[in-house]
């Protein structure tokens, strides 16, 4: 089969499943085979590259495979942490909170791993996954970026949130703090000198897309806007005739009062 | 409270600092200015508003029954995802503009897709984590006493 051909099929399709799966979700029509369309493009995705191991796109799908296991982890213990504390519904036993802060304490420690241990997502012949080197300075750099702009704000616009404000502004000097000894040490697969040169790669793809993003939005606004400006306005609906009011008010009368006492 | 426009000056500053330090850091460890990150940065925007613009016209499209499918907002947001489409070919068609380490035109926009990919799932996995702490830090204190019982 033609290379071509076999990656659009087992790769580029299920890519598109997943966002017609996610707009059948969301639109509630077809909730159930949206999560079944969307899910089964993520596995084919993720198994893309024994399926088609001879295009370069798979390393995506690749990648995505490789931090998916710890991603969960992270996801699972963020849930008990949030979950495990004072929450007015759906409160989960009080050792959640600590249990939680073990697994996102590991799901970094593997992510660290992956970095500098045997972790470090392979793909062919040996050689480390290419995207990996994009995905882990772009992660540093956008974790350390929130964490720091979460610290501020909760600090500014939250009521005697200082303590909180301290912690998280700690978890963000825990991130830069990685991304250094990043920068400085070599990683298990690619060393420091990579690490650096994608740091500003990294910096770039993340102000690009947003720049994007808000582009996109902005673009979809103005349609928007300029559509409903357009629209004739509305014609107002004629009032009611003596015997509308009448009626209505009998009905009224019939469901006010009660007895005396 | 309305929060003043220095709050979100203040916020933004906050976001950005981090990423301007350590990209500092590495102008110094390196002492090179990195020409490639114009080129991923062209790339990024043009990849992020073509993909975004599908993904709200797939919008467009589910949710559209209410207002009983108008086609006007369609063909704009069509002309204008046109419009996108045809920058990325045009850049990147230009020699050593936008194309990176790859052979062609249509290599480029497929690998600018996958990178977009994997740089979105990094950017989401960090959004989950730092949400999923400020929320962890904010249910973390014990729920405060308004007023005591006499």
């Amino acid at each position: 089969m033609n290379p071509m051909l076999e990656a659009a099929i087992w790769f580029w399709i299920p890519l598109c499943l997943i966002p017609i799966g996610i707009w059948l979700i969301v639109s509630g029509k077809a909730s159930l085979i949206g999560k079944l369309i969307a899910l089964s493009g993520l596995v084919l995705v993720m198994l893309s590259s024994w399926t088609v191991p001879d295009s370069d796109s798979t390393a995506g799908g690749h990648l995505i495979l490789a931090i998916i296991a710890p991603s969960f982890l992270l996801a699972y213990g963020l849930h008990g942490m949030v979950f495990g504390g004072n929450v007015p519904v759906g409160r989960l036993d009080s050792s959640a909170r600590w249990s939680g802060n073990v697994a996102a304490f590991v799901a970094i420690c593997i992510f660290s791993l992956m970095h500098w241990y045997s972790f470090t997502p392979v793909w062919r012949d040996g050689t480390v996954n290419p995207y990996w080197i994009v995905f882990w300075p772009t992660f540093l750099l956008f974790s350390t970026s929130l964490c720091s702009a979460s610290a501020v704000a909760l600090a500014t616009f939250g009521d005697n949130r200082f303590a909180e404000a301290v912690k998280l502004a700690g978890l963000s000097v825990l991130m830069t703090g990685i991304a250094l000894a990043a920068m400085i040490f070599d990683g298990y697969l690619t060393t420091a000198d990579e690490f650096r040169d994608h740091l500003w790669l990294a910096a770039a793809d993340i102000f690009g897309t947003i720049v994007g993003i808000t582009l996109s939005i902005g673009v979809f606004a103005l349609v928007i806007w300029s559509y409903e400006r357009s629209l004739p306005l509305p014609e107002s609906s004629p009032p009611p005739t003596a015997e509308e009011i009448d009626y209505v008010v009998s009905l009224a009368v019939s469901n006010i009062g009660g007895e005396e006492e | 409270m309305k929060p003043s426009n220095s709050s979100w000056r203040l916020l933004i500053l906050a976001a950005i600092l981090p990423i301007l330090l350590l990209i500092t850091i590495d102008l110094s460890l390196d002492n090179s200015f990195h020409p490639e990150s114009f080129k991923r940065f062209g790339n990024a925007v043009l990849t992020s508003y073509i993909v975004v613009g599908i993904i709200l016209i797939g919008n467009l499209f589910f949710y559209a029954d209410s207002r009983h499918r108008p086609s006007a907002p369609f063909v704009g947001m069509i002309f204008a995802l046109g419009m996108g489409i045809l920058l990325a070919w045009v850049l990147i068609s230009q020699d050593d503009l936008l194309l990176e380490a790859n052979s062609g035109l249509r290599s480029q926009m497929l690998s600018n897709v996958v990178h977009l990919l994997v740089s979105g799932t990094a950017m989401f996995v960090a959004s989950i984590m730092a949400i999923g702490f400020t929320f962890a830090v904010i249910t973390g204190r014990e729920r405060m006493i308004l007023f005591e019982e006499e």
